[in-house]
């Protein structure tokens, strides 16, 4: 490790700009987080025309802030309405809820936000410990290799984000072809722009993203307005026994422990995501436990699972992609389209042009746990007042921001229209159950592996047998046509099990 | 998982149609040529369209034998057209939007599409239809005029 590289990244981390930037973004997470029905991903995608100004640094950093401040901030819809902010905090939701309905929601509270906040810390030097080693082996992948990777990756992520592998595969497949719209880099001519000029550059990221994932969920949002309306939050009132005590903090930490593991480990394997984690963690400590009867009616523990698994997602997630520039969720992939906005690639090269930069993340990371820490320990009464905002107050200020992100890009009603067509893609395919993870993650992606197709094919002369040279690219070959078998299997067994369930339309 | 083999046929069936149309009209049409490549311009493109027309297919299958195993019809009869205009409704609100942007910039109309959407979602309070329109504006001002400086959007 290069010290003074690292002496530099934390100096940069500890400036003003950067306590401003990366505050702001954990709490603009956390007041995201809290307002249910508002995702994370939704919270990025209206989130990055803002970081149109920023350094990349502060940019990235206020980024991964927002990301780290939804998932705190989603627990405390969870654990005073009953109604998570993300799905990943409805495991939290199981305890959070009746131990809040107990007249302990200070305490529900506060076991939550360290749960968070260990996760996180944790997670985030698991991180820097393993996506350092990571990315220098990765620098020794060619084309092979990593057209190879970037290929399993997509199936993986096709298979497990949704429901159906066909589904998943279908979604990818349009990412695809959306992905290769722009000026081709061999031939230098316009593909599939249809006579636009505005599409030259390729379909605009921010339409894409706002569309799919933002705007789309407002519009379920305001169809899901016409069935339920208003909410019930627990009110906090001043009880000095409502508070996290030693003994209960020394009776959760093994939880965390044991949750933060888990966290990172499901976060490292792309297409798995927050949900995957907080539940198969929350699963484990109800296991685990020598009172499983207590789960689910206000046990700490409950809670902790849920949260330290939920944070320790958000910095595993970034393993694969500071690492081999794999994007293994829709956050994962957003980031990725920040960086090529300030004209950074992600992966393995960051590590070689621009260490400090990467460093700098890190110690941003960091220091955005630290913030969240104090936001939520002292923002407890204000953040408890935000779950009362109704949602059709917060529909139309996200749709207006929504329009005006498009508008900062600078594409005009072109884009509008753009983002309007994508919206209406992103409604249908939430309602037909297309995984949009993949086509978002397949849409980002697909530049880079035709670059290394392309190279692959030029290098090889269309030699197949080049192959047996790369036993790395040929394990991930074969990797994923296992995947594909075993993913196409499971769907057909998934099927055959529901088709006994009752029809519903 | 519900398993839905209606929708299922209907939107496989529309993504198969997606595929067919890229590979048979939009790939040859539109996406160039390159006679001295040994990797043809189209080839990531039809990949993708391969994988459309051939999983959407499956999809599609799999929802009519499902269907024929039900005694479904393809179509349903039974149609909530209440809930459909619900649910159309916002999509036809910021379509008009899109259209009036297209006239008068969106720091000058904004205030006007917020208050206007939060009158028909049913608030009536007029502080908080007030607030909840001028803030928002406010903010993409600052943004875009001072933090951006890229003028009034």
């Amino acid at each position: 490790m290069d010290f003074a590289v690292i002496g530099t990244a934390a100096a940069e981390a500890l400036t003003l700009a950067s306590f401003i930037g990366i505050g702001g973004g954990v709490l603009l997470g956390y007041i995201v987080g809290v307002i249910p029905g508002l995702s994370r991903s939704v919270a990025i995608s209206i989130a990055i025309p803002m970081t149109f100004y920023m350094s990349p640094y502060i940019a990235i950093s206020f980024l991964i802030g927002l990301s780290k401040g939804t998932a705190a901030g989603s627990a405390v819809s969870a654990i005073l309405l009953n109604a998570p902010g993300e799905a990943s905090s409805a495991a939290t939701a199981l305890d959070g809820y009746p131990m809040a309905k107990q007249g302990k929601p200070k305490t529900a509270l506060q076991v939550g936000l360290i749960a968070s906040v260990m996760g996180d810390i944790l997670a985030t030097i698991i991180l820097i410990f393993v996506a350092i080693p990571f990315a220098r082996v990765a620098l020794l992948f060619g084309p092979y290799e990593m057209a190879a990777i970037l290929a399993f990756a997509l199936v993986f992520i096709a298979g497990l984000s949704g429901g159906s592998i066909f589904k998943g595969l279908a979604a990818g497949g349009l990412g695809i072809i959306l992905g290769t719209v722009g000026l081709d880099n061999q031939t230098g001519l316009p593909r599939l722009t249809f006579g636009y000029t505005e599409l030259m550059d390729g379909m605009p990221l921010i339409a894409v993203a706002i569309g799919t994932l933002a705007l789309s969920e407002m519009f379920i949002q305001s169809e899901k307005l016409r069935y339920e309306r208003g909410t019930m939050s627990v009110a906090m009132k001043k009880d000095p026994n409502d508070r996290i005590t030693w003994p209960i903090f020394k009776s959760i930490l093994p939880t965390i422990l044991r949750g933060t593991g888990v966290g990172t480990f499901v976060g490292a394997l792309p297409g798995l995501g927050p949900s995957v984690g907080s539940f198969m963690s929350y699963g484990m400590t109800v296991k685990a436990s020598k009172d499983p009867d207590s789960f689910g009616k206000g046990n700490p523990k409950g809670i902790a699972a849920a949260e330290s698994a939920d944070n320790a997602v958000i910095p595993a997630a970034l393993i694969p992609l500071f690492g081999l520039g794999i994007p293994g969720n829709v956050s994962a992939a957003l980031l990725i389209g920040a960086f090529a906005i300030h004209g950074i690639t992600v992966g393995p090269l960051l590590l070689r042009d621009s260490p400090e930069l990467l460093y700098s993340i890190f110690a941003g990371m960091i220091l955005a746990s630290v913030i969240m820490l104090a936001l939520g320990w002292f923002g407890l009464q204000f953040f408890a007042q935000i779950t009362r905002v109704p949602p059709h107050v917060v529909i139309p200020i996200v749709i207006f921001f929504c329009l005006a992100g498009m508008m900062l890009q600078g594409y005009g009603t072109f884009g509008l229209i753009i983002l309007m067509g994508f919206a209406l893609l992103g409604y249908l395919m939430k309602k037909f159950d297309y995984s949009f993870v993949t086509f978002l993650v397949a849409f980002i992606i697909t530049p880079m592996l035709e670059l290394n197709l392309r190279q692959s094919i030029i290098l090889s002369r269309g030699n197949w047998a080049i192959l047996l040279d790369r036993p790395i690219a040929l394990f991930f070959i074969a990797c994923t046509a296992v995947a594909l078998i075993a993913l196409i299997y499971r769907t057909f067994q998934t099927d055959k099990a529901a088709a006994g369930a009752p029809v519903s339309e | 998982m519900i398993f839905v083999p209606r929708s299922d046929f209907w939107s496989g069936l529309a993504v198969a149609s997606v595929g067919l149309l890229a590979l048979l009209w939009m790939i040859p049409n539109y996406a160039g040529s390159n006679p001295f490549a040994r990797m043809p311009p189209g080839l990531v493109p039809g990949i993708g369209a391969w994988l459309m027309v051939i999983c959407g297919g499956v999809v599609a299958i799999k929802g009519l034998l499902q269907m024929m195993r039900d005694s479904l019809g393809l179509v349903s009869a039974d149609l909530n057209w209440g809930a459909l205009a619900w649910a159309a409704w916002p999509f036809a609100y910021v379509a008009v939007a899109i259209w009036f942007m297209s006239f008068i910039k969106i720091t000058w109309f904004g205030a006007f599409l917020i208050a206007g959407m939060l009158i028909l979602l049913g608030e009536r309070r007029w502080y908080m239809i007030l607030g909840c329109a001028v803030v928002p504006v406010a903010l993409l001002y600052v943004l875009s005029v001072y933090l951006m400086r890229v003028g009034i959007v």
